[in-house]
């Protein structure tokens, strides 16, 4: 067993690794991160997830319902740390498996990781309680610098493969003959809560398209008894949309599918123009990379004031001109807290992900995650890449085309049980508590770094 | 001004002697102005009425050598007429929450109808105060011929005490202001003389807890996000003061002449540890004001206590009594809620809580207490704005300029000068949520200029810089 899988086994206990093993990492996910672009280029399935705020058993949840690295293909859209009790050991697992597995997981950088907001909303403080210094809060953010601002998915089918059993209180569109799963939401066993479909489109509508296979209903459901060791019930891999195994599923090409953690900047208006910025660096206070880190969309037209203070509101509108001219069928990002665990806005042009269930232990949310599958068409590679000025289609083409959004298949999935975690059995103590100095004392000297101890309590509850 | 040479009390302004109300104002714009702040007249009154009242809610050794204790509800705590009224309009206002019931439209997470709730009540204010306070406080007048009554001054902290209705959050600086209205009753000679200590407790458990209650209600009805939260790792989402006057309450008993203790706790009170401990919680919140606020807590957080309030936790660890926790509560307000500009920006100065400088002011107890905390902490830290070979942040520099060029006027703000240009804001406690990530770098005009049309009801982070 290498030293990384068994730091990721640790890691996986919920038990964090020893700073210098912190050290070495970071030193080489930065080595892998310093090489991919500004976005990332990802080919279908890939699960997409959002917010993960350090809700650590929420996190292996999520691996739960939506299977295990590196058997799912993943994309996590930023907000690792901050807030939640397990920010070191959802971040250093993560990237470990990044570092692991880097065909099969790729990280984006979301506002939260930042120097700046990290000192206010708790990773730093994590840091502190758990390491006694801010070294690996200096690791850390050093290798934050480095994530990809966004990705692109390429390869998505457009429709999906049915899973089974559907619930009898599932609700659902008229599944017609000619009619494809367009959505389909999953409960974390499994079960189809909701489906959706749409008209199946003619050969004619576009020479981008290649042509349709003839569609298969799934069978697999009724020879899949459901059975509470097994994973939960699918009809395909882990994350592969269902689909790959399936030889006849609806194969289209889809536009590709833009993912960042916020969303969109009024000064960019292209793909092409995020891989221009210069990333490696603090995330700025205002300015396009700000902006794909903040933003968030909003009912309105054009452009609007983010009450955040950072990054922008923007409408339908601004949306629908990106996707068009960028020949994108979604924006999937993050960012904000969702109650049902993703919410799609502007006619499904965008959608927002998040997975960071009854978010800071009091909201009473669910999470989800995104499955895209795989356009098994032509034989699984990619037909065109997007955002380039000179692409082939020409103007004429581009506005004949309606480009067809993916199968989008949603798990919806709760907060993780909590009662086998274990109680810390030391307790650090907090500086206000700590010094000698009563009240009114003037001229004390603050206490400086050698007063602090490494408290070792937060090593997971299996220490305890 | 010390009514026994231990405890220094809010000084009643005297109306003969001339004075002059203001319609209060904000003063702190920048960081900087926080170092000032902690030097003016209305840092050191609420600092004082805060100790005063903390003073009362100590048990109290009596003559027989007997022990009264202050427990919520306690039938030896007598409501004067001005507490008794207080009350009412605390009433008042619970009973609006039936008027703006709560929208069940789709939402993401505070809920607009909060903003309701708020306007009725700011559409009412003069008619609320004229029922609820005595005409001789409410319409004290200037002495100039032109000035206006207290009112305009009271309505200030009253209305700053409810949380945002732009934001939907709720936050320690909206308990602070309410601290002044009651601060600013009291300057008025608002309520009846009395030996010391008899009144404050009236005020803390005939008016505050009240407060805290309705708040918590308003919370739970709107959904109000926790203002600045930090998720697990700041002491609450949303109060602080509760844990000062219930870590007072299980201290040692004192007499009127006794320093407050240090250390130690009363005999019979129930271990720290017991925080953690679910029945323990349902127990004690009826009586102490500490465990009601963790109460609510538990009301609204499911998971194990020690992960989702591990600085709560940790203090329950502490061996050395409710004295000792009492002593640490009041430094950690004095370092994380009024020496924090993201919570005391709000804060609006006027005749009554005034900007001017304190004359005595010592160079501000603040920077030993900040420096002790967190602030200290940051000097660990690497220049941010060098976070790599290569790497600039486009904004370092100016807000270098901003901080690090007055900071330096004021000798005895080096220490947040020195580290203001690495973190242009650390601050811990910033308005705005739990979710809601809000820029710590925006301003007030952006705010307000969104505040209307765009609902904040989002969980969404906001910037720590934001204003």
């Amino acid at each position: 067993m290498s030293d990384l899988d068994r730091a990721i086994a640790q890691l996986r206990a919920c038990r964090l690794i020893p700073e210098s093993q912190v050290r070495e990492l970071c030193y080489k996910a930065r080595e892998l991160l310093i090489e991919e672009g500004n976005v990332v280029c990802v080919d279908a399935p890939v699960t997409i997830c959002g917010d993960i705020h350090g809700q650590f058993h929420d996190l292996m949840e999520l691996f739960r319902v939506g299977g295990d690295v590196p058997d799912t293909n993943y994309l996590f859209m930023g907000d690792f740390v901050d807030r939640g009790f397990y920010s070191l050991e959802s971040f250093l697992l993560l990237l470990c498996l990044k570092v692991r597995y880097p065909d099969r997981i790729t990280l984006i950088r979301g506002n939260h990781e930042s120097r700046q907001i990290t000192t206010v909303y708790g990773f730093y403080d994590e840091c502190i309680r758990k390491y006694g210094s801010a070294n690996v809060w200096r690791y850390c953010c050093e290798v934050f610098d480095y994530l990809a601002l966004g990705a692109l998915v390429l390869g998505a089918s457009s429709g999906l493969e049915p899973t089974g059993p559907a619930l009898e209180t599932t609700s659902s569109t008229m599944s017609l003959d000619d009619s494809e799963l367009e959505t389909e939401v999953l409960n974390s066993r499994g079960e189809v809560t909701m489906s959706t479909y749409r008209p199946k489109q003619p050969r004619t509508t576009s020479p981008l398209l290649p042509s349709l296979s003839q569609a298969q209903p799934a069978t697999s459901s009724s020879a899949n008894p459901t059975s509470s060791s097994m994973p939960p019930m699918r009809s395909g891999w882990a994350g592969t949309g269902a689909t790959s195994d399936s030889s006849g599923s609806y194969s289209t090409g889809t536009g590709a599918v833009l993912c960042v953690h916020g969303g969109l900047s009024p000064l960019i208006d292209s793909v092409d123009k995020i891989r221009l910025i210069d990333r490696k660096q603090e995330v700025p206070h205002e300015g396009a990379m700000c902006d794909l880190l903040w933003s968030d969309p909003d009912e309105i037209d054009g452009w609007g004031l983010s009450p955040r203070g950072a990054g922008f509101l923007f409408g339908g509108d601004i949306v629908k001109h990106f996707n068009y001219k960028n020949d994108l069928s979604l924006i999937a990002r993050a960012h904000q807290l969702v109650m049902e665990g993703y919410k799609e806005m502007f006619d499904g042009g965008i959608v927002t992900v998040w997975s960071a269930p009854n978010y800071c232990y009091r909201c009473g949310n669910v999470a989800s995650i995104l499955e895209l599958g795989e356009d098994a068409s032509n034989g699984g590679t990619v037909s065109r890449s997007n955002g380039d000025y000179n692409r082939s289609n020409g103007g004429a083409a581009a506005a004949a085309a309606v480009v067809r959004s993916p199968g989008r298949r949603y798990r919806v999935f709760e907060a993780a049980a909590q009662d086998t975690r274990g109680m810390p059995a030391k307790k650090p103590v907090a500086d206000y508590f700590l010094t000698q100095h009563p009240y009114n004392t003037h001229n004390t000297p603050p206490p400086t770094a050698s007063h602090r101890k490494p408290m070792h309590f937060c090593l997971g509850p299996s220490l305890a | 001004m010390a009514a026994n040479g231990l405890v220094r009390v809010l000084p009643v302004i005297d109306p003969a002697a001339g004075h002059c109300f203001k319609e209060p104002i904000k003063r702190i714009h920048e960081h900087q102005d926080v170092s000032e702040f902690l030097c003016s007249k209305a840092y050191v009154n609420i600092m004082t009425f805060l100790l005063q009242l903390n003073r009362s809610m100590f048990p109290t050794k009596l003559s027989d050598g007997g022990v009264q204790t202050w427990p919520l509800g306690s039938d030896a705590v007598e409501y004067s007429a001005p507490v008794r009224q207080l009350q009412q309009l605390l009433s008042r206002l619970e009973a609006i929450l039936e008027e703006a019931p709560p929208d069940q439209g789709p939402r993401r997470f505070g809920n607009i109808s909060f903003r309701r709730w708020y306007e009725i009540v700011e559409s009412r204010v003069s008619s609320l105060l004229e029922e609820c306070l005595s005409p001789g406080i409410l319409k004290t007048k200037s002495s100039g011929p032109d000035g206006p009554t207290a009112e305009v001054e009271l309505k200030a902290y009253f209305l700053g005490s409810w949380g945002s209705p732009q934001r939907l959050d709720y936050g320690t600086g909206h308990e602070l202001s309410f601290l002044a209205f009651l601060g600013a009753i009291w300057k008025l000679n608002g309520f009846p003389q009395n030996t010391p200590g008899v009144e404050e407790r009236a005020i803390v458990l005939g008016v505050i807890q009240p407060y805290l209650e309705l708040v918590r209600t308003i919370i739970k009805t709107y959904t109000l996000e926790p203002a600045g939260s930090h998720g697990v790792w700041g002491l609450d989402d949303h109060s602080f003061i509760p844990y000062i006057f219930g870590s007072a309450q299980f201290a040692p008993a004192l007499s009127q002449t006794d320093q407050v203790p240090e250390e130690g706790s009363l005999p019979d009170a129930p271990d720290p540890n017991s925080v953690a401990k679910a029945t323990a919680v349902e127990r004690e919140r009826r009586g102490n004001m500490y465990f009601s606020a963790i109460g609510f807590i538990y009301d609204v957080k499911k998971g194990p206590f020690w992960e989702h309030s591990p600085m709560l936790y940790d203090i329950s660890g502490i061996r050395t009594g409710w004295a000792k926790i009492n002593k640490g509560m009041i430094k950690m307000y004095n370092a994380e809620v009024l020496s924090k500009f993201p919570v005391v920006q709000h804060f609006p100065f006027g005749s009554l809580f005034s900007w001017d400088r304190e004359p005595n002011a010592v160079p501000p107890p603040s920077t030993v207490h900040a420096a002790s905390g967190p602030q200290s902490r940051t000097r660990e830290e690497p220049p941010a704005q060098h976070p790599g070979p290569g790497t600039k942040a486009p904004w370092a520099a100016g807000a270098q300029a901003n901080t690090a060029g007055s900071g330096t006027a004021a000798p005895w703000a080096s220490g947040g000068a020195a580290r203001a240009p690495i973190l242009p804001d650390t601050s811990r406690l910033p308005q705005g949520p739990m979710a809601p990530t809000r820029a710590p770098w925006a301003n007030a005009q952006q705010n307000s200029a969104t505040g209307g049309s765009t609902a904040q009801e989002e969980m969404l982070t906001k910037a720590p810089w934001a204003k």
